[in-house]
């Protein structure tokens, strides 16, 4: 694929690195002096145009016209924007990536400025963060694009719930699967037979509602009281 | 009407300042506090400090009732987001935008938003000061690109009928004034000395009215 990159900040140059390695074809645009020269340390210097990105002839030279993608990396909002606009309208881009700087602006990176994947890396952190608090010690190894599924990752602790339970008796919801279970370091696929033993890592697609109920069951019996006496306080 | 102006650097505050003594009701955006400072003192519409994207800055200047908006900063980014925000999202029925850069005009063309280029639009108005002061531009429409211009008929063009010299492509003569009376001329009318001639003309058509001019007044 060909990608042009807008902006040669640490996001965009991570993403340049990581594309040239994957062998796809990429120009790099950024007109700022100081993110140049940290862009030719890193960048071959075929791959970067040096320009202003809103400037038409700066990203005909960077080859926009035959783009499979746009990515605008840069570090300000209205200018990822009217990329994202620009490179559809004008250039028949037909990707188009635009990169959130303040999660405020989110609200514009949509079908208005034609943007396809807003990247909101402050959402994804914050998200991310609070799902570690809420589940315990399951850990998210991925967040599947579409849709609202994770694959999860969640150690059984002694004591916990679920232990010794065949898996088709343990009333799990629908949105939530159990894809592998690794014990003493084998990866074995479980059946509705199987039971869980303490120390097993689980791994699980899940929906935010599963993965509750599954954190419920695996959870170590302690923190489930409190949790239990938590709830107790605020019911009187 | 209710207008918002976005950008209140010395652009902004000067065109807020006209619509608000037209009477009409203001409010100002700007991410800087004292960029309100160019406002005259006696201005008397809305200030509103903060990010023009920002949905509840926007709502704060009162877009959802707004018949206008002008973006007007000197970044012309900013100045296409926002006017498309305004055009597209909140359907104003009058949305004008500024272009700094001149380079970044294509972009605002794309997007199709009313934009005045004020470096462009200024040095075409310095250049034709400069090189033909006797050719006056009195009105432009949209950004310059049809004006009217008035000038007067030097003694070379005496006697010669109007088709003569203005049977130009992009040209066309809108009235001729002689001794305070304007009228609406045919091709035929014969043009006298001082005759005060306005034509509506494209930057190609005045050229080449500037041509005919220069090479009558080199016989």
């Amino acid at each position: 694929m060909f990608v042009v990159i807008a902006g040669g900040g640490r996001t965009g140059s991570q993403l340049g690195r990581l594309l040239i390695q994957q062998n796809h074809e990429i120009r790099i645009i950024d007109n700022r002096k100081d993110i140049l020269s940290s862009v030719h340390h890193e960048l071959p210097t075929e791959v970067i145009i040096e320009g202003d990105p809103t400037h038409p002839d700066v990203l005909e030279q960077a080859g926009i016209q035959h783009a499979d993608v746009l990515a605008a990396c840069t570090t300000r909002d209205e200018v990822n924007l009217i990329l994202a606009y620009f490179a559809r309208s004008q250039y028949n881009v037909p990707r188009t990536i635009s990169r959130v700087n303040n999660p405020r602006n989110a609200w514009l990176f949509n079908e208005l400025f034609s943007v396809d994947v807003a990247l909101n890396q402050a959402e994804i952190l914050a998200s991310l963060i609070q799902e570690e608090m809420s589940l315990g010690d399951m850990m998210t190894l991925l967040k599947l694009r579409r849709g609202n599924y994770s694959l999860v990752e969640e150690k059984i602790v002694e004591g916990a719930p679920g232990i010794g339970i065949a898996i088709k008796d343990l009333g799990l919801p629908e949105s939530c699967v159990i894809a592998a279970i690794i014990r003493n370091g084998e990866v074995m696929l479980p059946r509705g037979i199987t039971a869980f033993k303490a120390d097993d890592e689980v791994l699980a697609i899940v929906d935010p509602q599963g993965a509750k109920q599954l954190s419920d069951l695996l959870m170590s019996p302690v923190r489930n009281n409190n949790h239990n006496s938590h709830n107790n306080h605020n019911g009187h | 009407m209710k207008v918002i102006i976005v950008g209140c650097g010395r652009f902004g505050s000067e065109l807020a300042y006209r619509l608000y003594l037209a009477k009409h009701e203001v409010a100002v955006v700007d991410h800087v506090k004292d960029a309100f400072n160019n406002l005259p003192a006696d201005f008397n519409g809305r200030l509103i400090e903060g990010d023009a994207l920002n949905q509840d800055v926007l709502h704060r200047a009162g877009i959802e009732k707004a018949d206008a908006l002008a973006a007007v900063s000197n970044d012309d980014s900013l100045n296409i987001a926002v006017a498309h925000i305004a055009n597209s999202f909140y359907k104003l029925k009058r949305v004008v935008a500024r272009n700094y850069d001149p380079q970044v005009r294509p972009v605002f063309e794309r997007f199709g938003i009313q934009t005045v280029s004020s470096s462009i639009w200024g040095a075409q108005r310095l250049e034709e000061l400069i090189s033909h002061p006797e050719i006056r531009p009195v009105l432009s429409a949209g950004n310059g690109e049809v004006e009217v211009y008035e000038l007067f008929m030097p003694s070379t063009c005496a006697g010669i009928k109007l088709k003569e010299l203005f049977n130009i492509p992009e040209c066309i003569v809108v009235a001729v004034t002689r001794a305070g009376n304007a009228q609406f001329p045919d091709g035929d009318f014969i043009l006298a000395e001082d005759d005060l001639v306005h034509v509506s003309a494209t930057f190609s058509g005045i050229e080449e009215v500037r041509r005919r001019l220069n090479a009558r007044a080199e016989v």
